[in-house]
């Protein structure tokens, strides 16, 4: 189940120095073409689905086709994220349509205070973490 | 320095205390757990070959975390991961994540990770006291889409953009020139620009993930890619830890998961979750029907969760009886729930059926719209997938560590936990061997774990100055081979991809599935070997790692894919090793040693580890003595 590129969508990131799709994919498989200026994935037989780079497209132009050595034709999930929810689109191959919202952040994106209102670093020869400060880490009772 | 040029990279030098290998979840808990032991002295660097925010296992999102210890005592998670592997696990390390692993989850939860709670507490956050819905007694559901971003963002906001190297792949560590078995560095690749990196560090974290595609997969044509763990992960942790001398253990286990055939779909929630069962062709439950088969394999036949490989060889006995297909009969599991369900609530469980697909497989989704498949409507059927070798999730190859020094027995520590026979090398998640069940909530757990004792390591040895072994002018070249050989030969034919000087690395990779799964217990066999074949696997294998020095890439895509094969064939020549070894089937559903069909507690209740000479490359292979420092009863 590959990536395809809409020719007409994709604007190759307006010339940006990575584009969004090659930035994200994390088997490294979209790439530009920079005579046309326009995205496509030069290995689809090693797509994962995992529609990485689908969600991360600004112009929305990557979707995701059913492998078509085994799957029958007209099928799809289309995804549209937010930065707090995801909206998906189930097409089936008879027409039917689903509509699935499900949130996936509670914190706005970027605001992660990493270390915030945490404990300092203890003492480097215990057993415990920064964030267990204080705490009695168990150990292996044979009878429980 | 010059810029480079495609065959005549840059080379760039980057000095570090502590390098981490890898972006994944034990890499973000090892960066966020390690810069707040750093302090001023102590240097932290973290190279993927990735993009952090969608890197390794969990790029796609899950819709669980599978370890979650809330009031079950580490002691019981320590009997149930030791009876779903068949009695041989490392108590010391399933306990230290167990009692560690909580604080993880809870920070994901402050961080923005969407936890389901119980209708009794809903709103309350898991920190203070809310319960999560428990989809098995460890499994607790979450809105798992952005579980990857969020974990990354707390990693990269610790460590800081610019001790972040991106796109850089790892072809090889690199051993001390000064003192013997210590680890000095890494060096590879950036698969953007034509630069070489040489890593100077104290001490590294090895934590690159599992290995996928080693075995042909059962997808075929375009849709190979679509295997159940992410096809990125190619070894390169066993790999690169092999070829430094670390001691290895338990490269025999492998996982092979039921799961929705073709899209690879998740079965966990179905079965825990929505109750539902899975039946052979002709509607038999083939788990009660072959109750007494399985006794073969007792005591953990009667284990409250009845472990995954027996499982499997239920369900194989009536595939190769004839009697397929399997199916999940979720009609009648969705229509059982309705029964005491509002029409508005059994819509909330048709979404969360749903969910469970598009958060970690959306593939699955793909091929049921495909295929008009509803699940309230029609059956779907399962199989049992190609060979995984893994060691976070229900599989235990990897790396042989020192434990917490608190509870591990003297054999079992050398100092510092998480460090493997390598003076200064870590690793964590799919690296540990011989403690399966972490997941992801226990990957990022282990890598803080492992993180602290780095930091400990390189305050200890605050004298150390890494040299790395070896001559980083041959080391590179040999790392650049493949293109210079693609430059010197692509004009000699017409066709460039035909060309007798040299092998495309996907024919390569084919040329390697091919072998595994015909020799080494793959699904053409149905997971069978005997001493004989393993003996032919390996003599092609040999051959095809010579050819490793003629692939060829005509690009910095294909140098990564030629890569990763070279660390798919010696992560696959560790298992085949070890297969070779244990003369037992412990894992009967895993795979099948038909010349040793039978469990043999008396001769291999032991871990099996090796070593392969960093030298002479020669591997020496040994039974340790297995020890259960938590009482173990199944039932
Ligand atoms: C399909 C699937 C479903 C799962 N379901 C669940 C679930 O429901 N609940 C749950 O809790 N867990 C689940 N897991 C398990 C979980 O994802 C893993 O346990 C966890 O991700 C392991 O962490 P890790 O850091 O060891 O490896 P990973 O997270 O896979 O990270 C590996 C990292 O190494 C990098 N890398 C690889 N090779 C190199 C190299 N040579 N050089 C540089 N970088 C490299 C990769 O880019 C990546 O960043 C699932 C996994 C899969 C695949
Ligand atoms: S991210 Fe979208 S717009 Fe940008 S290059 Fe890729 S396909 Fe084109
Ligand atoms: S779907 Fe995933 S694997 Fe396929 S091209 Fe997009 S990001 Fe890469």
């Amino acid at each position: 189940m590959p990536t395809f590129v809409h020719t007409e969508k994709c604007d190759g990131c307006k010339g940006g120095e990575v584009t969004a799709c090659a930035y994200i994919c994390p088997h490294d498989l979209m790439k530009l073409d920079t005579d046309r200026m326009k995205a496509f994935n030069q290995e689809p037989e090693q797509c994962w689905e995992c529609q990485c780079c689908v969600k991360a497209c600004p112009q929305q132009a990557i979707e995701v086709r059913a492998f078509a050595d085994w799957v029958p034709m007209g099928g799809a999930a289309i995804p549209l994220r937010t930065d707090s929810a995801i909206m998906w689109t189930i097409k089936f191959r008879d027409g039917e349509l689903k509509r699935f919202k499900f949130p996936i952040r509670t914190t706005p994106v970027g605001t992660i205070d990493a270390y915030g209102g945490k404990p300092e670093a203890g003492d480097i020869n215990d057993e415990l973490l920064f964030t267990e400060s204080g705490e009695t880490m168990p150990v292996i009772n044979a009878s429980a | 320095m010059s810029e480079g040029t495609f065959g005549n990279p840059e080379i760039v030098e980057v000095e570090t205390d502590v390098l981490i290998v890898g972006g994944g979840m034990a890499a973000c808990g090892a960066a966020y757990e390690a810069m707040r032991w750093a302090g001023d002295d102590v240097r932290v660097t973290l190279v993927d070959k990735a993009a952090m925010d969608r890197s390794g296992a969990v790029a796609q999102g899950l819709s669980a975390i599978n370890t979650y210890l809330g009031d079950n005592s580490p002691e019981d998670y320590c009997r149930m991961v030791s009876a779903d592997l068949m009695g041989i696990t490392r108590d010391d390390l399933v306990f230290d994540v167990g009692r560690h692993v909580d604080d993880s989850v809870k920070l994901f939860e402050e961080w923005g990770l969407p936890i389901w709670k119980d209708k009794s507490t809903e709103g309350v956050a898991l920190k203070d006291g809310g319960k999560p819905v428990n989809s098995g007694r460890w499994q607790i559901m979450i809105n798992g889409e952005s579980y990857k971003p969020i974990v990354a963002e707390a990693a990269k906001k610790a460590l800081g953009i610019e001790n972040i190297y991106e796109r850089v792949f790892i072809v090889k560590l690199l051993l001390d020139a000064n003192n013997e078995n210590q680890i000095a560095g890494a060096v590879g690749f950036s698969v953007r620009e034509h630069k070489l990196y040489v890593f100077r560090c104290k001490t590294l974290l090895n934590v690159c993930g599992g290995a996928v595609n080693i075995f042909r997969p059962r997808s075929t044509g375009e849709g190979m890619g679509r295997t159940w763990y992410p096809v990125w992960n190619a070894g390169s942790t066993y790999a690169m830890a092999a070829e430094v001398g670390a001691e290895l253990t338990m490269m025999e286990n492998r996982f092979v998961p039921c799961r929705f055939k073709d899209g690879y779909g998740p079965v966990g929630a179905w079965f825990l979750l929505f109750k539902s069962q899975a039946m052979n062709g002709y509607g038999e439950n083939y788990m009660v029907k072959n109750a007494d088969m399985l006794k073969d394999f007792a005591p953990y036949d009667t284990a409250t969760v009845i472990p995954t490989c027996l499982r499997n060889h239920a369900m194989l006995k009536e595939m190769k009886d004839g009697l397929g297909p399997i199916m999940m009969d979720t009609p009648t599991a969705m229509a059982k729930l309705s029964e005491t369900m509002t029409p508005r609530e059994v819509k909330h469980l048709e979404a969360e059926a749903w969910e469970d697909f598009l958060d970690m497989c959306i593939g699955q989704a793909g091929v049921w719209a495909g295929m008009n498949i509803r699940p309230e409507e029609s059956a779907s059927e399962l199989m049992p997938t190609e060979p995984y070798l893994l060691g976070s999730h229900s599989g235990c190859c990897g790396i042989w560590v020192s434990g917490p020094p608190d509870i591990s027995p003297p054999e079992w520590q050398w100092g510092y936990n998480r460090m493997t026979t390598v003076k200064g090398l870590f690793t964590a998640g799919d690296g540990v061997g011989a403690s399966g069940h972490k997941f992801s909530s226990g990957s990022h757990a282990e890598g803080r774990i492992a993180a602290k004792n780095m930091v400990r390591y390189c305050r200890e040895h605050a004298d150390l100055t890494p040299e790395p072994k070896g001559d980083i002018t041959a080391i590179t070249e040999e790392i650049y081979r493949p293109v210079r050989t693609y430059l010197e030969h692509k004009d000699k034919t017409t066709a460039e991809d035909i060309n007798p000087h040299y092998i495309t690395p996907k024919m390569y990779q084919q040329r390697l599935q091919k072998i595994m799964d015909e020799y080494v217990a793959g699904v053409s066999t149905y997971y069978n070997t005997n001493g004989k074949l393993l003996d032919m696997g390996l003599e092609y294998l040999e051959m095809l790692k010579e050819d490793s020095k003629h692939l060829r890439a005509k690009d910095l895509h294909e140098l990564l894919r030629a890569w990763e094969n070279y660390h798919r064939t010696r992560t696959a020549e560790a298992h085949l090793r070890h297969i070779m070894f244990r003369e037992e089937t412990r894992y009967p559903g895993f795979f099948y040693r038909a010349d040793f069909p039978d469990l043999d507690d008396a001769n291999w209740k032991v871990f099996v580890n090796s070593r392969m000479d960093p030298e002479t490359g020669e591997w020496e292979m040994k039974k340790v003595p297995h020890i259960d420092l938590v009482e173990k009863h199944y039932g």
